[in-house]
């Protein structure tokens, strides 16, 4: 045996033991060693980064690591394995796949815009924006020698009076807490209630004087990115907002990954710790923090993801749901509680699961769906959602009908060298000058803030913008020579966008033809799903309506750009909506509305799935589609290449 | 009811790509139907057929080839030869031992022979290269070069070289190019694009989409010959009216049904050489009915045999 010490930089420092020829990646993720491997360690992704300190590694170098990287001891933890006692330190980059947790700031009043237009739109469908979560105030006559009932059964009396109700549920951590506020309130109380027909259920009980406010947590779990808000779930005021990286994805950057990570000894509880106890359970904390709320006023909460995420959050063996035929444990579930799964608010809370439609198609495209209202119109819309799984859903008022495609991190800055989640320092705009091929940026933050990367938004301009200025060609390789085009020691291209000096990090912020193509894998996964999908109903572009965009890929994307690459057809601009991360809206209205939860599940039940895998002509859309803009060039007509 | 044949006519067309010079110059392509359906449209001059012959000699060729180059002693004669072999319209010089992983030749070694054989013949010319993306992409720019003037085709581009290839081919020495891609419509047409985008005219590219022997995932071939077609005229898809030209020989004479000795193989197949021709034809057949506007083939006996069938169809 032999000893491993990972120095975490900024952090602690952890001892291993370890035998001969094991990986340090996989030494890491045993000792909770925090470290980004989205590839799941097959040397592919480069960002498994560990420094030498002392001691021996048996290490290969790949093309990640450069000589002088090399010398000054940079490894791939997934390429090195143990021979000898060795301290390591950790960069804290490595735990960059929790991409400090951003606490959105909710004056600019532009985030909430996009939850009020929902809301209202919902609501001007004819869907109430009621629950039956309530605040009952309830006096009681005060115990005497006379009157000697018990304080539960005089509670549950005077509740039963007051909502006619006559079965009524007192839980334990009322119980516990009962006879202290009976008292202090002289038993005028405040009760936090959920009334369905037959049962009252007390979830939580206050002095009459105290201002109580119901708090509700909706939450989108992506593969890459979670999302959270708090709301008061009487008003619809958003009180907190809050994302961050998912936790899980040092266990893999995709959904298979996860679960075959999920399925070896203990992965299940690893898994769920990842995704509730380092992901969820801290955006609780901040918001709360930040809003000066309490986390057990939370009652009742909404998630919305993809069906492995609500399986792995569950902590459900999701093993099946990657194998023929492909059956998940669950497509609806409705005795969930948060006490169930470890997160951090009223045990006794509720928790709401967007159903699932599919083992790819999951909650998040149902809510999605819900949110973008294409199932109340008359016109034909499409919706797509842009996340580490593509979703499609086509349809009108009469059918819906939905695909998923795997479109990879990519959107979301995975898989992309110089990419990130769309929070400070992230580039979300970009304009290139066709003579100097000079960009200008728009970022993320502060003003002054120094460029760090690239999130979604700013991928696909950068893209369109080298295509539109022939600087790469349509294979996505570099065919012009300047100052900010550099080619390295295998030939392989890249753009820097901020030179080291002008960058909010320690090298150039550079994009490179790694990361185009593995972009324009990404735009290509999509635009075949929709190509397919509409030969499969023998429709064309021009039957689309409006086209309804989806994904927490920046503010906002630019649809002319998104056009030029060929991602989204080529239909008039003012088709194009963007309606951000539409999952987290849809939770969010779920939350709110029990009309809206019904609703979900009837627009889930109502929503034919496509495998694209059984389409044969799939492939070649694909193929033709990874190319700027695409093979066929006749489907997009008003995309043209500047030239001299 | 009186049988009425209904021509299936196509508005598009095949490009016209034309390789040597003079009088023994050829066209490539220019048909505007299907494999020759002669009896709806033109079927331009029809498909052509190339005699390879390589830089490493004839020690590892199969008796008949040998037997026809007899005598020869140097690649000019064996050029010659090639010329005048019966029911061949172009020459085919494959510079195999360029290959690093095999003879390992020299740039200069290779271009003096190219230089030879081109010398030597007044038909046109098909230069092929060793296979090796790196040393075509520095080889045939020199052949390129050393050629000038002879308006010829060289073989081939793929996508990891075809900037130093199609550079040098067309722009800066006025030959022909090949653009080779792995039996897919889309990864074939995405090369077009890109070789025009560099400033390549579509007049001097031939398409080369993928090759196989017969029963060696030969399907894929031939579907994608079948797919580019369809698309070219059918569609008028102008990155796909490129002519296509498929290499035969050097398919079809490395695989086990041409290389089995009699005494390795069941009773029934036969004299080895026999065998090797039936392959080089069966798979030349294929491809010429299904879109070839040229194939390259070695033996005598197989050139003779698919310049008739092709004279017997047009």
């Amino acid at each position: 045996m032999f000893k491993v010490t990972f120095q975490v930089q900024g952090g602690n420092t952890v001892e291993a033991f370890a035998n001969e020829g094991e990986k340090i990646l996989q030494i890491a993720q045993r000792s909770n060693v925090a470290i980004d491997a989205p590839c799941s360690g097959n040397g592919s992704c480069g960002k498994c980064r560990v420094k030498l300190l002392s001691g021996e590694l048996d290490s290969k170098q790949t093309r990640h690591i450069t000589d002088e990287e090399y010398a000054e001891g940079w490894r791939l933890a997934c390429c090195s394995t143990v021979v000898g006692d060795v301290t390591l330190e950790v960069p804290d980059i490595a735990s960059a796949y929790r991409s400090r947790m951003k606490v959105a700031d909710l004056s600019s009043g532009e985030e909430v815009q996009i939850f009020e237009n929902s809301r209202k739109q919902v609501i001007d469908a004819g869907i109430e924006q009621k629950n039956n979560m309530e605040v009952l105030d309830v006096v009681m006559n005060v115990p005497s020698l006379e009157d000697t009932m018990p304080d539960n059964e005089r509670l549950m009396r005077a509740v039963s009076r007051e909502t006619g109700i006559a079965h009524v549920t007192i839980p334990y951590s009322v119980m516990v807490k009962l006879a202290r506020v009976l008292r202090d309130s002289q038993f005028h109380v405040k009760c936090v209630v959920r009334k369905i027909s037959s049962d009252v259920f007390i979830y939580d009980i206050f002095p009459s004087t105290e201002q109580v406010v119901i708090g509700g947590l909706a939450v989108d779990i992506g593969t890459t990115t979670v999302s959270a808000i708090l709301v008061n779930m009487v008003t619809g005021e958003i009180i907190g907002k809050a994302s961050s990286g998912n936790g899980q994805i040092r266990y893999g950057a995709d959904v298979i990954n996860r679960i075959i990570e999920a399925s070896r000894p203990g992965g299940r509880k690893r898994l769920q710790d990842a995704v509730v106890k380092e992901t969820i359970n801290p955006l609780v904390a901040e918001m709360c923090k930040a809003s000066g709320f309490k986390a057990n006023h939370i009652y009742r909460m909404s998630v919305a993801s993809n069906t492995t995420m609500n399986h792995l959050l569950m902590g459900v063996y999701a093993d099946p749901i990657r194998m023929e035929p492909y059956i998940p444990t669950f497509y609806k579930t409705n005795s969930l509680f948060a006490s169930d799964i470890g997160i951090c608010i009223h045990p006794d809370a509720h928790i709401i699961v967007s159903p699932n439609i599919g083992s790819y198609v999951g909650g998040d495209i149902t809510a999605g769906a819900f949110i973008s209202m294409i199932w109340n119109r008359p016109e034909t819309s499409l919706f797509i959602d842009l996340g580490t799984n593509g979703e499609l859903v086509l349809g009108n008022s009469d059918f819906l009908i939905s695909c998923a495609c795997s479109a990879g991190p990519a959107f979301e800055g995975g898989d992309i060298s110089c990419g990130m989640r769309a929070t400070d320092g992230a580039i979300e705009a970009c304009t290139i000058d066709f003579e100097t091929m000079e960009p200008s940026f728009s970022i993320i933050g502060d003003p002054g803030t120094k460029p760090v990367g690239l999130c979604g938004s700013g991928l696909i301009d950068v893209i369109a913008e080298l295509y539109i200025n022939g600087i790469i060609n349509s294979k996505g390789k570099f065919i012009r020579d300047g100052r900010r085009i550099k080619h390295d020691k295998y030939g392989m291209g890249s753009y820097v966008l901020a030179f080291e000096e002008d960058a909010g990090s320690v090298r150039d912020v550079e994009i490179t033809e790694v990361d185009i193509d593995n972009f324009i894998r990404a735009k290509g996964a999509i635009f075949s799903a929709v190509r397919t999908m509409l030969n499969y109903l023998d429709y064309t572009v021009d039957m689309i309506d409006d086209v309804y965009v989806a994904g927490g890929i920046g503010s906002g994307i630019n649809m002319r750009n998104a056009v030029n690459i060929g991602m989204l057809p080529d239909i008039p601009q003012d088709k194009f909506h963007y309606i951000g991360n539409s999952s987290l809206t849809g939770a969010y209205m779920e939350l709110l509305s029990t009309s809206a939860e019904k609703k979900v599940y009837e627009v889930a039940s109502n929503m034919t799935y496509l495998e694209l895998s059984t389409v044969p002509t799939y492939m070649d859309e694909f193929v033709a589609s990874c190319f700027l803009p695409h093979t066929d060039t006749r489907l997009f007509p008003s995309v043209t290449v500047k030239n001299d | 009811m009186p049988f009425n044949r209904k021509a299936h006519k196509f508005s598009a067309s095949i490009g016209t790509v034309e390789i040597g010079t003079g009088d023994k110059a050829i066209k490539l392509g220019g048909e505007n139907v299907m494999p020759f359906y002669t009896f709806d449209g033109s079927m331009g001059d029809g498909p052509k057929v190339g005699v390879e012959i390589t830089d490493l000699g004839l020690d590892a060729e199969p008796q008949g080839v040998k037997d026809y180059y007899a005598g020869c002693t140097s690649f000019a004669d064996i050029a010659k030869k090639a010329e005048a072999m019966p029911g061949g319209d172009f020459v085919v010089l494959r510079l195999a031992g360029g290959d690093p992983n095999g003879a390992n030749k020299s740039t200069e070694e290779l271009v003096a022979i190219a230089k030879e054989v081109s010398d030597a013949i007044s038909c046109p010319l098909v230069v092929e290269g060793s296979k090796n993306v790196e040393k075509d992409a520095e080889l045939l720019p020199k052949v390129a070069q050393a050629l000038e003037g002879k308006n010829v085709l060289l073989m081939s581009a793929k996508e990891e070289n075809y900037k130093a290839i199609g550079a040098a081919a067309a722009l800066a020495y006025n030959q022909k190019v090949g653009a080779e891609s792995a039996v897919d419509i889309n990864l074939a047409k995405q090369l077009n694009v890109v070789m025009t985008q560099l400033g390549v005219s579509a007049q001097s590219i031939v398409m080369n989409t993928g090759s196989a022997a017969a029963g060696y995932g030969f399907d894929y071939t031939i579907s994608t010959f079948d797919r580019v077609r369809a698309a070219a005229l059918g569609q008028d898809d102008k990155m796909l009216q490129m002519p296509i030209i498929t290499p035969v020989a050097s398919e079809t004479w490395s695989v086990k049904e041409s290389t089995a000795e009699e005494s390795d193989a069941p009773e029934f197949w036969g004299p080895v050489e026999e065998r090797g021709i039936a392959m080089e034809v069966e798979t030349a057949v294929a491809c010429l009915v299904s879109a070839s506007d040229a194939v390259i083939l070695k033996h005598p006996k197989s050139v003779a045999t698919i310049s008739e069938f092709i004279k017997s169809l047009m």
